[in-house]
């Protein structure tokens, strides 16, 4: 059962260095690095440069140096302290680690963000995507002796892989040595610019003041303030306050550790909810974007964006996001230092300022005007393309489009079960008027009501939807218990395939939208990354 | 057929389902080459066609197959190489399933 820790010991906040400061306080930290791999590793490794061998050819994520490190605990023997293997962690992601654009693209899985369809090359979708992500090998870079290596490791480990469809039936191991293995070292290189370069940049501490915003599944969009002061090299105590979009108020405290210069991963409890941020900062430092999800339950999350507050004012979001055309609702700007006259864009009229403060600014607005995305202005700050205006909601996207759940529990039952957290996407038709065409323009997340339906025939034919769970008002779908269920045939366990439907709007006017789910039984193995 | 008798389980129950069609259908089932075999390769979520039919229903009555078999490793522990001791104690799976723990990376 997946445990975690909540926050213990948390120091105050205190005063805080409101200005970035420039520094390279991993380089410092990582003075002691060599020593710790000296000290832990050498009994099997051997030394080579700056490091050991095996080590040099290879550069990943924190969470991919982590996987290692557990690996040669749990296979190897290696007795290595859960603080030292932190500090190794640490080092290793910021000597060896990946640069923020060795991410992009990739950045889904160390969010945990995995309920999404893939797109690998095929000679990598064939030879390793079968069983695990493929953004667990993109997001490594290896000498082509490494890659190769890793071949071996897998043989040697997984023997029966041979067996498998797409082993079995060609020369699997020739093919992944001979020929993958040299493509891998070509795509995901070890020696690469984007490194060099970011190795070679000045960093930024991300201490300070960040206005925060984002989604935490059952409790919806918030807005807060999240004061990170330093507590040693790239350690920072975090003090969050804010809101929920209902008025809500949410507090938090947590710590952070930055890797890499820019790779920020939180442990936070707010509210008695443990969760944990993935985020990446810009180069400036001056804002972050990333996931944040139940420490628990890491599906279970939602979008998560920092701005650094400084000395000018920020316009950071609109709440909600949307305005119909014709209609009259309240909407409030979300920011920082603001003040001044409130704008809206083109065509919609602020009819009251009902209330505000530095943080928000609460309006009474109207929409005219034409379907676009407007900026949204409050004094000399400008959030560009905030507001969404529009006729029609002419489509509904189900968020995620793929996912899977897993049956889990009940009581006793070791394996907790899997949800899933949906979010409504509406868009308009844009100016062709047709909806599902490039010029469409979204709208933002909207209300939906939710509910399931079989997949197709065979689904229907076994009842999946009797069976595999439900989905509450707030999106969220709970599977059922796992285990056989002698009430079905064959005693087939609660699995099944449906569709979750997102019906936006009322009275006459309803636009559906569908996202396919798959109810699986248990993942048994739970990797840092999947 | 009145001089053959039926020697096991399966023929058994195809001898007590004829004239009942769903009956027959359900015996017929078991004979599909069903779940983790070598000549079908369903994954552990969907099988090859996307759908779920061809998988092990319920898993737990052949877990063991593939986790001592390595068959799918990330996502089932493989009693082969990483973990020989997943199933210690849990000897039937379809009664002992609640006993089953996943492998979970420590927190960093």
């Amino acid at each position: 059962m997946e445990k975690e820790k909540n926050i213990t010991s948390m120091v105050a906040a205190g005063l805080l260095a409101l200005a970035a400061t420039i520094g390279a306080p991993e380089r410092a930290a990582a003075a002691d690095g060599p020593a710790l791999l000296a000290a832990n590793c050498l009994s099997c490794h051997s030394a080579q440069g700056d490091g050991i061998s095996r080590v040099e050819g290879q550069r990943k994520s924190p969470e991919g140096w982590q996987m290692t490190i557990t690996r040669m605990q749990e296979q190897h023997g290696a007795k290595i302290s859960a603080e030292d293997k932190r500090r190794l962690i640490k080092y290793l992601a910021d000597t060896r680690g990946l640069a923020p654009a060795e991410t992009a693209g990739w950045r889904y899985l160390l969010e945990h963000d995995n309920n999404r369809v893939e797109t690998i090359d095929e000679r990598y979708r064939d030879l390793c995507a079968r069983c695990h992500s493929g953004a667990r090998f993109a997001l490594q870079r290896r000498s082509e002796d490494e890659w190769r290596l890793l071949m071996h490791a897998h043989i040697g480990l997984n023997p029966t892989l041979e067996f498998h469809s797409l082993a079995r039936d060609r020369q699997w191991f020739q093919l992944a040595v001979n020929e993958v293995a040299p493509a891998l070292a070509k795509d995901f290189a070890l020696d690469a610019r984007a490194w060099k370069t970011w190795q070679a940049a000045p960093r930024v501490a991300l201490g300070g003041s960040w206005r925060i915003a984002g989604f935490l599944p059952g409790k919806g969009a918030f807005e807060g303030r999240m004061r990170a002061t330093a507590a040693g090299a790239d350690r920072f105590e975090l003090a969050i306050e804010g809101r929920y979009a209902d008025g809500a108020a949410l507090s938090g405290r947590g710590v952070a550790t930055v890797y890499t210069g820019y790779e920020w991963r939180g442990s936070v409890d707010i509210d008695g909810i443990a969760l944990r941020q993935v985020m990446a900062a810009d180069a400036r430092g001056e804002r972050m974007q990333g996931r944040q999800h139940l420490a628990d339950s890491r599906r279970m999350g939602g979008e998560l964006s920092a701005l650094r507050e400084g000395a000018a004012p920020l316009v950071m979001a609109v709440m909600p996001a949307q305005l119909r055309r014709g209609e009259t609702a309240e909407l409030t700007v979300v920011g920082s230092g603001l003040s001044g006259a409130v704008s809206l864009g083109k065509g919609v009229r602020v009819l009251e300022v009902v209330s505000r403060s530095a943080d928000r600014v609460v309006v009474r607005a109207r929409a005219e005007g034409r379907d676009g995305l407007n900026d949204v202005a409050v004094g000399t700050a400008r959030g560009k393309g905030l507001l969404a205006v529009y006729d029609r909601v002419a489509r509904v996207e189900v968020e995620p489009a793929n996912a899977i759940a897993r049956v889990g529990g009940p009581g006793d039952a070791q394996m907790e079960k899997v949800g899933v957290a949906y979010r409504a996407v509406g868009w308009a038709a844009g100016r062709d008027g047709k909806a599902g065409t490039a010029d469409d323009l979204r709208l933002g997340y909207l209300p939906a009501r939710w509910s399931i339906e079989a997949a197709d025939e065979e689904a229907e034919k076994a009842h999946d939807a009797d069976f595999v769970g439900h989905i509450g008002a707030d999106g969220v779908f709970v599977p059922g218990d796992a285990g056989p269920n002698p009430a079905r045939p064959k005693s087939l366990g609660n699995t099944g395939r449906v569709n979750v439907v997102a019906t936006v709007g009322g009275a006459g006017a309803t636009v559906e939208g569908r996202g396919k789910l798959d109810v699986a039984v248990p993942d048994f193995v739970h990797r840092a990354l999947d | 057929m009145k001089h053959l008798k039926s020697l096991n389980k399966k023929a058994q129950r195809l001898d007590a389902a004829e004239g009942k069609p769903e009956a027959i259908e359900e015996v017929v089932a078991m004979q599909t080459v069903v779940g983790c075999t070598a000549t079908t390769d369903p994954g552990w979520e969907i099988d090859a066609f996307g759908g779920a039919a061809s998988l092990c229903q319920p898993m737990e009555a052949d877990l063991y197959g593939c986790a001592d078999s390595c068959w799918w490793p990330a996502q089932v522990p493989d009693t082969m190489s990483h973990y020989p001791d997943w199933g210690d104690g849990k000897a039937d799976a379809t009664k002992d399933w609640r006993k089953l723990d996943g492998i979970f990376e420590d927190k960093i």
